[in-house]
């Protein structure tokens, strides 16, 4: 077990300011696909590289997926955003995007990009929004495509030991598509975020 | 107070005897915030206008809610989404099929236009974005006659 913490208290802010940004990500997500998303609860805990498997819920180590991150910085807080998902989605994504054409790998880069550009801005600028930041972002990488998620996220590799994970599952209502997004933000950034949420409880 | 003729009381509904009666005992209205989050209920309770006279339960989770619901402790509900065990979906069929007497409103970060279709035609009153402030909530309970300023 990492020996940062995180108290019931934060943990529960950081939840139900995840909960309303999730949500305004989710509307997006539903208008440009024409479809319902259904929304889960977020699940937020201090994590290792090597725990983050764990905590998905789209994807198993087994399954191949399709990744993509970048990194965010504002405010005092810094960290990485990561989308994946399940190479089963593909189908019925290019489907509800009215992707005619044959599916190949360029085609699948793009919707996962488009998925990847509506989710990320909504879901972080609804966070930062509320604890009043407001985050810059490097530009989007994509981690890997029909790999494993031990290939694409190595946890030997990772630039950090402990960080505070929020994972978001987004599942399509009547199709195949179930993506998680991940937001890691650093060790160093608790300190700050957790005062932006004192000052949210106080309020 | 003057002997009422029988059979007068049937010429009311239920609600409108109760209020008339909550009305000359002062009684405070049985108010639920049901919500999985202590920040959300808080936020919620924060926002009640100063001058309306509730006796506050809370719920974590949807099925607390309903529990309470029965109890009579939810005339007026405020109600979450997105709660682990039963979801405040569930909740407002619970309360349709029950036929259980609740005002519900719905106060969720699921804003797609869809949840809030889905919601009314189960039921609730109406749905306010999260999160939730004291303007938005006033504005909605003036609307349906919940508040009188």
């Amino acid at each position: 077990m990492p020996n940062l913490k995180i108290d019931e208290i934060h943990r529960d802010a950081m939840q139900e300011i995840t909960n309303v940004a999730m949500g305004q990500a989710g509307d997006k997500l539903a208008r440009l696909l024409d479809t319902f998303v259904i929304l889960s609860i977020p699940h937020i805990d201090i994590m290792r590289p090597s725990d983050i498997v764990m905590a998905l819920q789209a994807v198993d180590s087994r399954d191949s997926v399709s990744g993509v991150c970048q990194g965010f910085i504002g405010g005092g807080i810094s960290g990485e955003a990561m989308l994946l998902f399940n190479d089963t989605s593909f189908t019925d994504l290019a489907k509800l995007m009215n992707y005619d054409d044959e599916l190949d790998q360029q085609a699948e880069r793009e919707l996962l990009m488009d998925a990847t550009n509506v989710l990320f801005g909504a879901c972080l600028n609804g966070i930062a929004e509320q604890i009043d930041v407001s985050f810059s972002f490097g530009p989007p990488l994509v981690l890997g495509q029909h790999r494993k998620f031990s290939e694409i996220f190595n946890t030997e590799n990772a630039k950090w030991e402990n960080a505070l994970v929020t994972e978001i599952n987004y599942q399509l209502e009547n199709y195949d598509v179930n993506c998680d997004l991940l937001i890691i933000m650093t060790e160093e950034s608790l300190d700050l975020l957790f005062k932006k949420l004192d000052y949210l409880l106080e309020a | 107070m003057r002997v009422i003729k029988t059979g007068t009381f049937s010429d009311f509904s239920y609600n409108q005897i109760k209020t008339a009666f909550r009305f000359l005992l002062y009684m405070a209205i049985p108010l639920l915030i049901c919500d999985d989050s202590s920040m959300a209920r808080k936020q919620v309770a924060r926002s009640l206008p100063d001058s309306w006279d509730v006796d506050i339960t809370y719920a974590t989770n949807g099925y607390e809610g309903i529990e309470a619901i029965r109890a009579g402790k939810g005339e007026m509900v405020f109600l979450d989404l997105t709660m682990p065990g039963l979801d405040g979906y569930g909740v407002l069929e619970s309360v349709k099929s029950e036929e259980l007497k609740a005002v519900i409103i719905v106060i969720s970060g699921d804003i797609q236009p869809e949840a809030r279709e889905r919601v009314k035609s189960l039921g609730a009153l109406d749905f306010i974005k999260k999160p939730i402030n004291k303007d938005k909530l006033q504005e909605v309970l003036l609307t349906y006659g919940l508040l009188e300023l």
